[in-house]
This record gives structure tokens, sequence and C-alpha cells, in this order.
């Protein structure tokens, strides 16, 4: 169970962030405590992306301040992060392999690096195709191995951006497996996602919508929310949504 | 510990080299051009006045276009946003890209230099080596413009667009084709800011007339600090773009 009197890993106060004109992030706050898996749930467009590149600095909010393990977003906190954007980011000429070795290297593990990634190539389970091409791996696989790429330096931190789209239901599986053994050993994980079945694996979720918070709190809380036995996340989502609607209304 | 700016040339350097059709095309386009611009110079003294300005713009254009392309494919696929949110910083980024490009783009030069010198039978005065080393400064600032003005375009088309806007006027306004000393004052002027225009200085003082690079070292000084600019501007405007 994760510790509530430590000081959280992760802490928005009143962020906002526009793209131009497009208001993206609307005074948005949140803390994600230690060790625990933080579900940032939302449709397209809410705001989820945005909000993440703000966590591990690559953009700066215009209002607001963030904390990363208790210091702003710098290269200092860099070291501490694990990062998997939404887009695979890989280089597909490259093999698995050397994709890898490449962020242990730039992550600065040295003399560890042949055999950290050799682990991390069997822990995503594509130590047989470890000399491919990416661009000769099915989707799923290159989801995994942009998430060897985020793991290798064995960061306190991860941010997933919707590490699970496009992936079968079995490979889903895999990956909540690893995150939960991750959680287990301490990680905390930030994750974004717009699916239901993603939701109901987290310790905590933050629901957003156009740039803000509008509820968090863990799973059974929200649904709990909704004063109906048997509710869903998904009517979760909805009440919180109508009663946002009300209050603005 | 590796240095990261290391890392990143080493990198590019392996993804290059591991795609076949680029790297032919990296060996072989320069050939064609050297041999078509050779066959359609029938009067050889007017291919020993034209060659070093010759060598020098096609040092520039080829190694802007390849870094600005392949850099711009970094933007586009998410790959320097990823490595932006790693600790690596702007300046080490600029640096590691270009050791892995300028790998390629003096492949480039080198072929057309020697080709122009054993195949075309250009005669020159200056050394080998120094013209090699003029040569190295002028693609360090035609890679490090590659990667800069490749921000300001978000997808290949417009990085096209780029080529008529910042080589094309160089070639007609740098004393390539006609004497700067025989344009207008105003276009005078403007050559003095083109890069190019102390590109092809510098290698004519070089190979028509046996001068030294200390000799140059004016020509030199301003392609280093064009260099210096176009890298800071490069690291300062990377994070915007990412």
């Amino acid at each position: 169970m994760p510790d509530e009197n430590a000081q959280p890993a992760v802490e928005a106060d009143k962020v906002s962030f526009n793209y131009e004109r497009l208001k993206a992030l609307d005074e948005l706050s949140l803390a994600v405590p230690k060790g625990t898996s933080f579900g940032l749930l939302g449709p397209n467009g809410a705001g989820k992306t945005t909000l993440i590149r703000v966590l591990v600095g690559l953009l700066k909010p215009k209002k607001g301040s963030v904390r990363i393990l208790g210091e702003p977003p710098s290269r200092k906190t860099s070291h501490l992060i694990g990062y998997m954007p939404q887009l695979h980011s890989l280089y597909t000429e490259l093999s698995v392999c050397q994709n890898v070795e490449f962020f242990a290297r730039i992550y600065g593990l040295g003399k560890d690096t042949p055999k950290r990634v050799e682990e991390i190539i069997r822990l995503v389970d594509l130590w047989p195709r470890r000399n491919d091409a990416v661009q000769k791996l099915s989707g799923g696989m290159r989801q995994r191995v942009s998430l060897a790429c985020a793991l290798v330096h064995r960061p306190p931190l991860l941010f997933l951006d919707e590490p699970t789209v496009g992936l079968d239901p079995e490979l889903r599986v895999t990956f909540w497996e690893y995150f939960l053994e991750l959680t287990r050993q301490g990680t905390t994980i930030v994750i974004s996602s717009h699916t239901m079945d993603d939701a109901a694996h987290c310790d905590l979720l933050a629901f957003i919508r156009d740039g803000k918070v509008i509820a968090s709190g863990s799973p059974e809380n929200l649904k709990q929310a909704v004063g109906r036995p048997g509710a869903t996340l998904e009517d979760a989502f909805l009440h919180f949504v109508r009663r946002e609607r009300g209050g603005n209304g | 510990m590796d240095s990261p700016a290391l890392t990143v040339a080493v990198r590019i350097f392996r993804q290059i080299s591991r795609d076949r059709r680029t790297m032919a095309l990296i060996f072989i386009v320069p050939l064609v051009v050297m041999t078509l611009i050779g066959l359609s110079f029938p009067d050889s003294s007017v291919l020993q006045y034209i060659a070093p300005a010759l060598i020098a713009t096609l040092a520039l254009f080829f190694g802007f276009l390849l870094t600005g392309i392949s850099f711009l494919r970094e933007r586009s696929q998410g790959t320097l946003e990823h490595l932006m949110a790693s600790p690596v910083s702007p300046f080490d980024i600029v640096v590691g890209y270009l050791g892995g490009f300028f790998i390629f783009a003096l492949a480039q030069t080198l072929i057309i230099l020697l080709y122009t010198i054993y195949v075309l039978q250009v005669s020159y005065h200056g050394d080998l080596w120094q013209i090699f080393v003029f040569q190295v400064i002028v693609i360090i600032g035609a890679v490090n413009l590659g990667i800069f003005i490749s921000t300001f375009a978000k997808n290949e088309f417009q990085m096209v667009q780029f080529i008529p806007l910042v080589i094309i006027p160089q070639i007609f306004l740098s004393g390539v084709i006609w004497p700067v000393e025989q344009m207008p004052d105003y276009l005078q002027w403007l050559a003095k800011v083109l890069p190019l225009t102390y590109a092809v200085r510098g290698l004519r003082d070089i190979m028509l007339s046996g001068q030294s690079l200390l000799d140059v070292w004016v020509e030199l000084a301003v392609l280093v600090g064009f260099a210096i600019i176009v890298s800071v501007l490069a690291a300062v405007t990377l994070r915007r773009s990412a």
C-alpha cells in the first residue's frame, strides 16, 4: 500500500499551458503518491499528453508549478524519469538491441550497459528478435521496445503516454503485469489512457477533461461516487462530466 | 561513462550506415553530378576556374540537404523529443548530430574533391591537405545550418522549399558563376554576409593561386564564425522545436 505521508512523487499546482490560443491545461492540480500506479484518464484532446510533456520537462507551464520527486523538472530530475512517448519514437533502422543500448548509454549506464540491455530485452520477451531492425517488428513489439528504452536505466518514476494503444488483449495483460511488478518494487507510474480497462488496473485515477482534473481517487471511490450499485468507471467518468457541466452551467 | 555527444554520433553513424539505399545514394550522387559537370565543360580552362567554386558549393549543398532532411525526420518521428526528455544537453545533441552527419558529408566532399582532381584533371596549386582542411570548415557550417534551418520546417516538403531560399541565392551571389566585384553595389553588400562567398574565395585562392590557409585566414575566420553562430542557434532552438 502506498505511504500517504510520504512526499508525492509528482506534484502539479494550478498548471496552465496554451498552444497559441488553444488552452490545453487549465489550472490543473494533482499529486501522485510514491510507489503507485496513477492513471490520467480522459478522452482524446483532454490534455493528457500535454500534461505528461509538462511533467517530464519538455514543455514549460505558462502558469503554476511542477515538482518531480520534490524538485522542478530539470536535467537532474530527468535521470530519475523513464518516458515512453505516445509515438514509438524509436530509431527504426536500428536493431532492438541498438535502440535499447543507445538509451542505456545516454542515461549513463556505462559498463553495466551490455548486461542491463540483455536483462531488459529478456524482460519484454524480445531476446530472440534482438538483432532485428525495429522497422521489421509488429506494432506490439515496437511498444515493447519503447517500454524497454524507458525502463533500461531503472528509473524510480515512469511516465507512460498511452502505452497500451493498439495492443492485443494478451499483450495488454502482459504490460499490466510488468507495471504491477514495477509498482511492487517501489516504482511510481503515471500512465495516460482513454480506456476504462487500463483505468481499472491503476491504484489511483485522475479524470481529465478540457485540461482540468474533474475528479480523482481510487477506482473504487470514484465508482461509489456515482451512488448506484454496480456502477462502472465509465459511469463514474460520465457522472463527473455531467456534474462539471452542471457546475459550470 | 560514455560521452553523450559521442553516443549520439555513433547512433547516427550506425543508423545511416544500416540503410543500404541511403549509403549507395550518398556515394553515387556526387559521382553522377561531377561526371555531368565534367561532360558539360568541353573547355577545360573554364572548368579550371569554376572547379573550386563548385567544390565549395556542392559541399554546402550536400551537407545542408543531408542534415536538414535527416534532422527533420528526427523531429517528425518524435525521436528528438524522446532525447530531449533525457539528461542530454542541447549542446551535446547538436555536437553529436554534427559528428554523425559530418562523416557522411565529409565522404561526399572527398569524393567530389578527388574526382575533380584525378578524373576531371583539374590542376591545383595549393597543398591538398590545406584544401581538405578548408573544406572541413565549410562542411561544419553546412551541417549546422541544416540542423538550424530544419527548426522552421514541419515536414520534408517545407524543408525542400528552403533549398531555393538558402542555397540557390548563394550560388548566384557568391561569385560561383559571376565575379562578385562585377555585381551592383547592393548585391556586393549582400554577398558579404553569405558564407559561400568566403568559401568560394578562399578555395579559389588556395587551389588557383597556391595560397596557404594562413593567407586565407580572413575567409577561414568568417567560416569558423559562421559555423559557431549556426551551432549556437541550432542548440538554442532545439527545445522550441522538439
